[in-house]
């Protein structure tokens, strides 16, 4: 069974069909890249799947369990976790309290399931507090944490969101154009944070425009145009496939 | 340092009544009437920056929260014989089921047009204590509200019957409240309401339930000044529709704005400033208005974040948390 599976997803916008029956499904341990041009429908499906759009057909499983249009908050505390495209921060928090509230909800469901059998809420924080140093040194951001995060710079609140993204130890990533708009270093610094979290066993599903990263590090890749899926195979197979030149670069 | 500055601005505000009598004793009464109407602002205007602060969803319902808690007791009090304490939490509650009946469609609308649904509450509730006169005798107000009797010693009633004894009912009413937004807005719970705040839809991300948190804050903030309300109406002992009208919302718009929105410091020093000011004015009673508006405008122009942003960028005081 796959870990997500992705069936006949279509998606309208006022008579525009954002995504097209889109079939997709990526097993656990897995590093699928979804790749397309702009308004292909890759976002489009990115936010169905999370619960941030509703579909209009299809269904979205999760470990088999159909989580189609549930909310948001629900669909995260079930351990699939996203990035956003536009780097997407709580400003007036700290980057501490950034990552902490990424964990709280898992925490306290967690706590309430085992009916306060366990650990007391301090000792929850004290460990989350430890873990999001942890993760704070990851992305290097270590020396920042008292600061709000919108003081800091573009690619430091793109590296917080990353870090927030993995507080949960959620099973499954999606990150949405992590590479996007940030320096050369950065890049190379997003791609070894992908790939390590791939050797640690996570399941990431990947938006991405820099075709060198996602050459790259992907073991599968799913090709989108106009809604529809047009291609999908290894990075060796989709960079000779026809199709995808054409909607690439036009006949 | 701070402690001891901390200390003794508690002595001063605990010992006020002592203080007006020694310092200016033709004035006490009004001046204690005033301070008391500050404290209960205060109180009331911490209530309404839960829900405008602290999860950023600018209501403009309060009055019809205020007023539900003040008309609860006032009835409560005068027709069920109910004793004081009791009056007061059944407001609080009344309050707060209201505001969890109302919130869940409320919250359906988003920003402005949730801001203008949430004054159609205002305006309806006003319109109900005008109208409903068999239950809220209208125009022609309820009357008669007993004294609050805090309990029995030996046999014989403690009850508040003078200016100083209101005061330092309103300074508790005061503590509690500031009590319960410090403990709702740091912590877990603060961390979750600020991130609905600030991105709603990363919030979602993190697993949070925007609608949960919101309606909690609304919900205990409403619960809040019904409570408040109850203690209000008990001081004037009468209870008039015009004490829940639109108005209440512009003082506490401006004492919370202008204050520094979502701070505990700033709302103080807000209602402080813009409950007591406009009676301090009284001196020059034909520039009063024209001079407190001045005083908006300049707030407003000069530090739009409030004067909250004001005294900490001057370095008067430390940064919240």
């Amino acid at each position: 069974m796959a870990l997500l599976e992705v069936r006949d997803l279509t998606k309208r916008f006022l008579g525009v069909t954002a995504v097209d029956a889109v079939h997709l499904s990526v097993e656990a341990g897995e590093l699928v890249s979804l790749i397309g041009p702009n308004g292909s429908g890759k976002t489009t499906l990115f936010n169905c799947v999370t619960g941030y759009l509703a579909a209009d057909g299809g269904r979205v499983l999760f470990r088999g369990r159909d989580v189609t249009n549930a909310p948001p908050h629900r669909v995260a505390r079930l351990g699939i976790a996203r990035t956003f495209q536009q780097v997407s921060v709580f400003p007036r928090l700290s980057a501490l309290d950034n990552l902490l509230v990424f964990l709280q909800q898992h925490q306290e469901e967690r706590l309430l399931a085992r009916l306060l059998r366990t650990r007391g809420l301090r000792q929850l924080e004290a460990e989350a507090i430890e873990r999001a140093h942890r993760l704070l040194d990851l992305v290097g951001l270590g020396d920042r944490a008292a600061t709000a995060a919108g003081a800091l710079s573009y690619g430091q609140r793109k590296l917080l969101a990353f870090a927030a993204a993995l507080m949960p130890d959620p099973e499954l990533i999606l990150l949405d154009e992590p590479a996007a708009a940030v320096n050369p270093t950065m890049i190379n610094q997003m791609k070894q944070h992908i790939v390590a979290l791939h050797r640690q066993g996570k399941t990431v599903l990947l938006v991405e425009h820099n075709m060198d990263v996602v050459m790259d590090i992907s073991q599968r890749i799913v090709v989108l145009d106009h809604g529809q899926k047009i291609a999908e195979g290894t990075p060796e197979i989709i960079r000779r496939d026809p199709r995808v030149i054409e909607a690439y670069f036009g006949r | 340092m701070r402690r001891a500055a901390a200390s003794a601005l508690a002595v001063v505000v605990v010992s006020a009544p002592w203080l007006v009598a020694a310092a200016i004793p033709r004035q006490q009464r009004y001046v204690l009437h005033v301070l008391i109407f500050t404290a209960l602002f205060a109180a009331l205007a911490l209530s309404y920056d839960l829900i405008v602060g602290h999860v950023g969803s600018l209501s403009l319902a309060h009055p019809a929260f205020f007023g539900v808690g003040a008309y609860s007791a006032a009835i409560l009090s005068t027709r069920a014989g109910w004793p004081f304490f009791a009056d007061v939490v059944g407001a609080a509650l009344a309050a707060a089921v209201v505001a969890a009946l109302v919130g869940v469609p409320l919250f359906r609308l988003t920003e402005h047009a949730f801001a203008v649904g949430t004054l159609g509450l205002a305006v309806v509730a006003s319109i109900v204590a005008n109208n409903w006169v068999e239950v809220t005798r209208g125009p022609l107000c309820i009357t008669g509200i007993p004294k609050p009797v805090l309990g029995v010693v030996g046999g014989s009633a403690l009850t508040i019957t003078t200016l100083p004894g209101y005061y330092w009912l309103a300074l508790g009413v005061l503590a509690a409240v500031t009590a319960l937004y410090r403990g709702l807005t740091t912590f877990r719970l603060g961390r979750a309401f600020h991130a609905v705040r600030d991105n709603e839809p990363l919030a979602g991300a993190a697993g949070i339930s925007p609608l949960k948190y919101r309606l909690l804050a609304f919900t205990v903030a409403a619960a809040l000044a019904g409570g408040v309300g109850a203690v209000y109406v008990h001081y004037l002992s009468v209870m008039c529709p015009e004490e829940m009208t639109i108005g209440l919302t512009v003082n506490l718009l401006v004492i919370v704005f202008l204050g520094g929105v979502g701070s505990l410091r700033g709302v103080l020093i807000g209602a402080v400033l813009f409950t007591a000011l406009p009676e301090v004015l009284r001196l020059a009673p034909t520039w009063r208005l024209a001079i407190y508006g001045a005083l908006l405008l300049i707030v407003v122009v000069r530090s739009p974040e409030g004067i909250e942003s004001l005294l900490r960028r001057a370095g008067a005081v430390r940064p919240a948390r």
